[in-house]
């Protein structure tokens, strides 16, 4: 490729390559912010289930109480195990997820808190009642009732009120990280708006070259070569000339001297 | 003039000021990719490309004009501080546009003030490419381009000639290619012995180094939130109050005395009266201490009002202590000394000491002359006498600068700084010092301040790196004709 041309398809070259670089760097950056925003739709989802399961698993616990400590009736020990078991897995399934740990510091408390409760109630607490007592309807055993309120009912409020801080603490960590991917939008865009900052500056450069060694000479030839023609003014063209264009303004003279030579 | 010929020069510079971005990202690579290496691989690319297309378009011209010269240390100047954004913005961080034109423009032209509240959380990455331009500035962008870049040819004198402060040129007795070569030997000489003494006195390699380049360029970015004052070692400050005193001499003159020339600094009237200025000032300053009893000792008092008035005549800027805690007159004249600052064909900005000379003994020739008024009296300076066009230049120099000062002092009052935080803050910017006194004191940073005042102090940094008129040529349309 020779001068002009080389030049002009270097320009353009770079310009394309500054194109398709801006182009896959953006796409890089949107899909990167996606994934994040994917990340945190998805994450805040997970703690809602969990929550839900864990105030489930509370109620459960606390109904098969009512019928175990109230009304006597033994089979819902079982039960009252297998809730306390859901509510320790989601628990830990919620600490080993959770981004921001320190709020499930206070369930993790309640929750021991209710299980030595619990554990303690069905080792002694049930031993010192009548073991084959019927469970009748209306029937009330007194012991297990105030057991239930003095001791029970505080725990359960307080495990339940835990398990809901953490439902809202996680609706509430939205606004930082919202902001925080507000910043993250600034990044993925700024690399962008660079590169596009930089080929503006490369276009008006490009154009600024174009005029001045391509588009201004041209022009200038054929104002001369126009002049010549119609006055007979001699042709000169001033300028910074290169390439082709310098050849074609030596050709333009070579034929006009060949045109007076004809001529004489 | 021929704007694709500066336009040429000025992809030069680019292409060097990217390869800095490469070896910042190299730096990055070696301490394990961090966050930093994407951000200045990028701004690389895109520098090194948008330097390198004028190049492809215009051919190797072996003369410049003075105007172009001019134009093309000035763009140089400009296009540096814009591109020297590029990693800070594509990094993210701290940086918004007005922080990232603010750390750029603070880092070129060596004022070391930075909007950051916590440096530390910087990347090594980040934290080397934030000193390598203290240091490209130090010695100047241009001339730093001068001696790297073959292909200038015989432009070399006229944009030395136009990157050189006219008061730095006296001292030069040698031909240009010899001066820029001076200029670097004795700038790389004093940044690597400078990072060997501190590595010894117990920083680490990085530290060092970065804390070495910083103090030869008179910048005083450093790696610490603290700066100087996190490392607490009376050995690191005696160090850097050697290295910034040198770095405040005439660089020509140090390699004069270096190479057993007769011209050294021992000869030198500038310099005396600069070693005489930082030895009076820190003295009457530790007194001041003492009797506040901030300090427990003279001892420390010294060291502290030593470190501390150094490192604001040399407009480096590292802090062991929180100035704003000292007394009046402490603070009096740690000010003035940030306006006067240190020698000419130094690393430093400010007034410059040999400006001070000049209007001292003008000022002493005029009231002589009002004695004698026939008397024909003449004005030297290192023996040499001073043309009057030469020396009116000089007062000139000296009124402009305190306009500026009033200016940006009532800039900064309007967007609602108080006096000293604007007064001091327009000082220090001007002067390219860094720290001030109020809210910009040794301790605090830039971060505070509302952005338009950022965006002004940006250009008084630059007009103070380019010696005012510099910068105002090139606002005046009919110059360009």
């Amino acid at each position: 490729m020779t001068g002009m041309r080389r030049r002009v398809t270097i320009g353009f070259l770079s310009i394309v390559c500054l194109l398709f670089f801006s182009g896959m760097v953006s796409l890089v950056e949107l899909s990167r912010l996606s994934r994040d925003t994917d990340g945190i739709l998805r994450t805040n989802q997970r703690n809602i289930e969990l929550a839900k399961t864990m105030l489930d698993a509370a109620h459960g616990h606390n109904v098969a109480l009512i019928r175990l400590a109230v009304f006597g009736e033994r089979q819902y020990d079982s039960l009252c195990m297998a809730s306390l078991e859901r509510l320790e897995s989601s628990l830990q399934a919620a600490q080993h997820e959770a981004l921001e740990k320190s709020f499930l510091d206070s369930l993790a408390f309640a929750a021991t808190e209710l299980r030595l409760l619990t554990d303690n109630y069905l080792a002694f607490g049930v031993s010192e009642r009548p073991a084959s007592k019927p469970a009748a309807a209306g029937y009330a055993d007194p012991v297990g009732a105030r057991w239930y309120n003095d001791q029970y009912e505080a725990v359960y409020e307080r495990l339940t009120a835990a398990i809901k801080s953490y439902m809202t603490s996680t609706q509430s960590s939205l606004a930082p990280r919202t902001e925080q991917m507000k910043k993250n939008a600034y990044r993925a865009v700024t690399p962008v708006l660079i590169s596009l900052s930089v080929m503006i500056a490369i276009v008006l450069m490009l154009f600024y070259f174009m005029s001045i060694y391509c588009v201004n000479p041209i022009v200038q030839m054929n104002k001369g070569l126009g002049d010549w023609l119609t006055f007979r003014v001699p042709f000169a063209v001033k300028g910074d000339l290169k390439d082709e264009v310098l050849e074609l303004r030596e050709k333009i003279d070579a034929l006009i001297a060949l045109l007076k030579q004809n001529k004489a | 003039m021929r704007v694709d010929v500066v336009m040429r020069y000025v992809g030069m510079v680019m292409l060097f000021i990217a390869g800095f971005m490469l070896l910042s990202a190299g730096i990055s690579w070696l301490g394990g990719m961090d966050s930093s290496f994407y951000a200045l691989l990028l701004a690389a690319l895109l520098t090194a490309l948008l330097g390198a297309f004028p190049l492809i378009f215009v051919e190797k011209k072996e003369q410049l004009t003075n105007k172009e010269g001019f134009c093309v240390v000035v763009a140089s100047w400009l296009v540096a501080c814009v591109v020297g954004t590029f990693p800070y913005l594509i990094w993210g961080g701290e940086f918004s546009l007005v922080n990232a034109l603010f750390e750029s423009v603070s880092g070129f032209t060596t004022t070391g003030a930075t909007v950051l509240t916590d440096i530390e959380v910087l990347p090594r990455g980040m934290q080397f490419w934030r000193i390598s331009t203290t240091w490209i500035g130090g010695m100047g962008v241009v001339m730093f381009a001068l001696v790297i870049l073959p292909s200038i040819g015989r432009s070399k004198m006229t944009l030395s000639n136009m990157e050189l402060s006219t008061l730095a040129k006296d001292n030069y007795r040698y031909r240009t290619q010899i001066i820029v070569r001076i200029l670097l030997v004795v700038y790389v000489g004093l940044t690597v012995l400078s990072s060997l003494l501190l590595k010894l006195a117990g920083m680490d390699w990085f530290d060092a180094v970065c804390h070495g380049m910083s103090a030869c360029a008179t910048s005083g970015f450093s790696t610490r939130n603290a700066s100087i004052a996190y490392y607490n070692s009376p050995s690191i400050d005696a160090i850097l109050v050697l290295v910034m005193t040198l770095a405040g001499i005439h660089f020509g003159l140090i390699y004069a005395t270096v190479t057993g020339k007769r011209n050294n600094i021992f000869r030198s009237e500038v310099t005396r009266w600069y070693v005489g200025l930082l030895l009076a000032g820190a003295a009457v300053i530790a007194v001041t201490l003492y009797a506040a009893g901030l300090y427990p000792t003279f001892g420390t008092s010294l060291r502290y009002a030593l470190f501390q008035f150094v490192s604001l005549v040399s407009t480096t800027g590292f802090a062991t202590a929180d100035t704003n805690l000292w007394p009046p007159l402490a603070v009096v004249l740690l000010i003035a000394g940030s306006i006067v600052c240190a020698s000419a064909g130094s690393t430093s900005g400010g007034i410059k000491i040999n400006r001070l000379v000049l209007a001292v003994k003008m000022m002493r020739a005029r009231l002589r002359q009002q004695q004698h008024p026939n008397a024909v009296l003449r004005i030297r300076l290192d023996g040499v006498v001073q043309e009057t066009e030469f020396l009116h230049t000089v007062m000139t120099f000296i009124v402009a600068y305190f306009m500026l000062i009033a200016a940006g002092t009532v800039f900064a009052a309007l967007c609602g700084t108080d006096l000293t935080t604007a007064f001091t803050g327009s000082v220090a910017m001007l002067g390219n010092v860094g720290p001030g006194f109020g809210q910009v004191g040794s301790m605090n940073t830039y971060a505070e301040l509302p952005a338009a005042l950022k965006l002004f102090d940006s250009f008084l940094m630059l007009f103070g790196r380019l010696e005012i008129f510099g910068l105002i040529q090139l606002f005046f349309i009919k110059w360009w004709r």
